[in-house]
């Protein structure tokens, strides 16, 4: 009996087997075809909803992703300049931007997107979202011809105190715009309660003004279709449709399964994290570059300090740990060598960001891997490490008492922020700096973050690409607007630097992140910038530590050609979905080859 | 009443039992999430914030807060507030007593990650794959291995001697291990079988040839990583059991009685079941568990990793939705083998009637 059920299993082991034996080429029963569908590895977690005003949707629904529900303009980081999505055209004022709607401009159903449902969808959904981030930088959204019968220009006003252009554009490039008649009811329905309007989940056939539609989702995948009625395949585009007929999101379990789709031809494009991204090579994934760093450096993960406490409050102390950071380390060992050199600062020495960098300054006051200028700068707070055969007891102030061991912490499981923070605790320790590596789960940083309940943190500022860069960064690590004490939460500067009222309190700071966004002539905010920027490096608020990729964007050409590279950067490295990536799907072709 | 029907008293007792460590169960499940100090609108806040000033912040958390219960709120649904301005907490009790009047009604909340879903909905759409890909492994895997087992015992010989060793390495690979193993053979060494996911991903789900075969074929490593494991683990307690069963008295009496060979065994065989049956039990209450691995060695669709995103960010309502399945399947598996048990051991059935 038993035997026989052996027999049974393996028989049926066998014609399974079989059956999987089978090449996967052009078979008559798929209902996605692969030559017809583009895949992309971007859906992290089954999804939960496309309502595109829910805070954490699903794709294509979420923040950046333009294929459904549009924007007004995209962003190019690689050029710095907006491109037309659904705003033809800005205009900016003094007071406020001006936007043009293009005329073409409709809703999947036909009916024309105006200037009014710009101002409804910031007016009324936006405005009820608590904390909707738009509004901290806008006092009114209008519609300026309001009589006509199709308006199509809406003004963006800003705040009178501090008025932030920089801000408003970089929310025209994430805000998605809504159709008027669809969310009134809706909005009705949920009796203007934001909660209960989130419940709606959107999946039934949505309306946006985009190029695909919501096709079908499972907790497997999620399907986009092409909208062949889509109004800017004429109107911008020229009449040519968008290659791939479907996108389909794959819904994975982790990191290496996007990898390891994305070297079978399983997947087309991916924005996971690919470790030794040169050994897949010869699988067929590529990146921007086909060399190091592969990925365009945009963002800069930073140690944040909390002035809050002693010593750190002192800046010898401050650059001294500065000074004892391999950088030449970090950029090798912790980020798989996905960046170029490190220089002081938080201006990018290379890209749209370069023409504010100054490399003088960044030589005279900026702090660079050093341990003789980092024993120099604690021996003259008064500092210095007490060591016993070769290691490091403890270390003194001036006053000649302990200093407690300082803790760098960040998420436990992120190996390439815990080799960061190894690779930092190694370089303090060897000058005299009493600091431990502290490894914390998720949960525990995102508490202490906000909180201030860290000595040394680990986090990315303005980790979104944005025509506010590198202001935005410049302002997340410094700005004292909303200066709250330790156990109140502060989403920005949360080593809580630079006090209103303190005997430290830098006014130039804000002076400079309030001037910076509204001047018009490029040599002044040049030199504004450069003025930052030196102050950072002399103060040191926070210390960042590598340059890394905003996202990364990695595809493989079996299935489709034609992605923008380095060689090629007809458009800037995202993902095909997302910001001004979206592009790219008017310019793939068909490779020929057929994936699994 | 009881005392006229054994049976029905041992069932009640046990039963009781049962349900009273189910109860403790559930308070500890509910409780030990919520005792740190971070929650699950801290690590919201963290993917949310971007860019946010304080008030802005402080009105989405607060929002949040409402929206998942964790604070006071009066009959308008206003948050109510300390003299400081600060929300007041919900405190866990509150939170508890509102969990068991919800789950009465069938109701078990929504995620909090995963938000808007229903956690009903994330358990129900989840569940068939895990079954599919649990029970036919471990049942199969759990007759087979005992059947390997016990012929190897028997047997002795090449059988023995080729087997026992191969069934001894295979169930001391740790699961994950033995799951990356196949994938990278047969994934990505040989590319013979796919590795990722249930389904070709040209096709959705649905009762036709085209689907049926491909589900099929993404069963194979998933099935033989959890099979394999469960033959090899069984097979070897089986051969013990039953080389021990062949020295007793009652083996070595019937041989010298001239039994029949086959009856023997069968007498053997019923005798070391016993303890293998428990074994599975308690495979069959850790399936979700063990799903989990699995499922996320080959991204095969099922709950491993709704609940381990539940898990790494305190996802309270789906983290205790989850332990309630487990919990509930640990309980029954066993419960239904202790009645089994009950029935097939003779020497428990006269205990039970002796004491009426």
């Amino acid at each position: 009996m038993i035997r026989r059920l052996a027999c049974a299993a393996l028989t049926l082991a066998l014609l399974l087997g079989l059956s999987g034996c089978t090449p996967s080429g052009k078979r008559a029963t798929d209902e996605f075809p692969r030559h017809e569908t583009l895949r992309i590895g971007i859906a992290w977690g089954e999804p939960n909803t496309f309502n595109p005003l829910h805070p954490a949707p699903s794709w294509p629904v979420q923040q950046e992703h333009t294929v459904i529900y549009q924007t007004l303009f995209y962003f190019d980081p690689e050029k710095g300049t907006l491109l037309p999505q659904l705003g033809s055209e800005l205009r900016l004022f003094p007071d406020r931007i001006e936007v043009d709607i293009h005329e073409a401009a409709r809703w999947h159903d036909g009916k024309p997107v105006t200037a009014r449902d710009v101002a409804y969808t910031f007016n009324s959904l936006y405005r009820i979202n608590p904390g909707f981030p738009a509004w901290q930088y806008l006092s009114a959204v209008d519609v300026v011809d309001a009589t006509a019968e199709r308006p199509r220009t809406v003004a963006f006003r800003f705040r009178a105190k501090d008025p932030n252009p920089l801000m408003v554009q970089h929310w025209l490039t994430l805000n998605a715009i809504l159709p008027q008649h669809v969310w009134e009811p809706l909005l009705a329905a949920a009796k203007g309660d934001f909660n209960e309007l989130i419940k709606h989940k959107a999946d039934q056939n949505p309306i946006g003004s985009g190029p695909y539609r919501l096709h079908s989702y499972s907790a497997e995948k999620i399907v986009a279709e092409r909208f062949d009625a889509y109004w800017g395949n004429a109107a911008l585009h020229g009449g040519k449709l968008p290659a791939p007929r479907f996108l389909i999101a794959p819904v994975y379990k982790s990191n290496d399964h996007y990898s390891l789709a994305l070297q079978q031809g399983r997947i087309d494009a991916a924005n996971t994290f690919i470790p030794r991204i040169w050994l897949k090579a010869r699988k067929g994934v590529r990146a921007w570059f086909d060399e190091p760093p592969y990925f365009p450096p945009a963002c800069m993960p930073t140690a944040f300090i909390n002035h809050l406490r002693a010593p750190l409050n002192d800046v010898r102390f401050r650059r001294a740990m500065a000074f004892a950071i391999n950088y030449d380390d970090i950029r090798e060992l912790a980020v798989s060598g996905y960046s170029v050199p490190h220089e002081p600062g938080f201006i990018l020495p290379f890209g749209v960001e370069k023409r504010y960098f100054n490399a003088e300054d960044a030589q005279r006051v900026g702090t660079r891997f050093d341990p003789t200028r980092a024993r120099e700068e604690l021996a003259a707070g008064g500092y210095r490490g007490v060591f016993r055969d070769g290691e490091l007891i403890e270390t003194r102030n001036a006053a000649g008492e302990r200093v407690p061991t300082l803790f760098i912490q960040c998420p436990a499981g992120w190996s390439d922020w815990e080799s960061m923070v190894r690779i930092m605790v190694r370089g303090m320790r060897t000058v005299g700096i009493d600091v431990r590596e502290q490894f914390v789960d998720s949960t525990a940083y995102y508490r202490a973050l906000p909180l201030a309940d860290f000595d040394l943190i680990i986090a990315t500022p303005s980790p979104v690409p944005s025509p506010a860069e590198p202001w935005a960064r410049f302002d997340f690590v410094l700005n004292s607007r909303d200066w709250a004490p330790a156990g109140e939460r502060m989403f920005t500067n949360m080593g809580r630097f630079n006090r209103p009222g303190s005997p430290e309190y830098v006014a130039r700071f804000d002076e400079l992140l309030a001037r910076i966004p509204v001047v018009t002539d490029e040599a002044e905010r040049a030199a504004l910038y450069r003025e930052l920027n030196r102050l950072c490096m002399e103060v040191q608020p926070a210390i960042p530590l590598v340059y890394r990729p905003k996202a990364f964007y990695e595809f493989n050409e079996k299935v489709w050609a034609g992605f923008p590279t380095a060689a090629n950067p007809y458009l800037p490295p995202t993902v095909p979905s997302q910001g001004a990536g979206t592009l790219m799907l008017w310019h793939l072709r068909p490779a020929g080859g057929s994936g699994p | 009443m009881f005392r006229q029907h054994p049976t029905l008293r041992y069932i009640t007792a046990r039963a009781g039992w049962y349900a009273l460590t189910f109860l403790v169960a559930v308070t500890i499940n509910f409780w030990l999430p919520r005792l740190g100090e971070a929650n699950p609108v801290d690590t919201l806040m963290a993917r949310v914030s971007g860019s946010m000033d304080a008030q802005a912040a402080r009105e989405r958390e607060e929002s949040y807060l409402r929206e998942f219960g964790l604070v006071q709120t009066d009959d308008t649904g206003k948050i109510l507030r300390a003299a400081d301005g600060t929300p007041l907490r919900t405190s866990i009790l509150t939170q508890f007593l509102r969990y068991l009047r919800m789950s009465l009604q069938g109701d078990f909340g929504r995620s909090i990650v995963q938000h808007p879903r229903p956690v009903s909905d994330i358990i129900l759409t989840a569940l068939p794959w895990t079954l599919a890909l649990q029970i036919p492994a471990l049942v199969l895997g759990w007759f087979i291995g005992n059947g390997l087992g016990a012929l190897a015992a028997y047997r002795r010989g090449v059988l023995d001697k080729v087997f026992y060793p191969v069934a001894l390495l295979v169930s001391a690979i740790p699961s994950f291990c033995f799951g990356i193993l196949l994938v990278y053979i047969f994934g990505v060494q040989l590319e013979w079988l796919p590795t990722l996911g249930g389904y070709d991903e040209a096709l959705n789900p649905g009762f036709n040839a085209a689907f049926l075969s491909s589900a099929a074929t993404y069963y194979i490593l998933p099935f033989l990583s959890v099979f394999l494991l469960v033959v090899g683990g069984q097979a070897i307690g089986m051969r013990s059991m039953c080389i021990y069963e062949l020295g007793t008295d009652y083996v070595r009496y019937a041989k010298l009685m001239g039994v029949r060979e086959s009856t023997i065994v069968r007498y053997m065989f019923r005798n070391a079941m016993l303890p293998q049956l428990t074994g599975l039990a308690l495979t069959l209450g850790g399936m979700v568990g063990g799903a989990l691995i699995a499922e996320m060695v080959f991204s095969y669709p099922g709950l491993g990793l709704s609940v381990l995103t539940a898990i790494q960010s305190l996802d309270y309502p789906v983290i205790t939705g989850c332990t309630l399945l487990v919990t509930t399947c640990v309980l029954v598996a066993n419960f239904t083998v202790d009645i089994l048990i009950g029935f097939l051991d003779p020497r428990i059935r006269a205990a039970r009637e002796g004491e009426a």
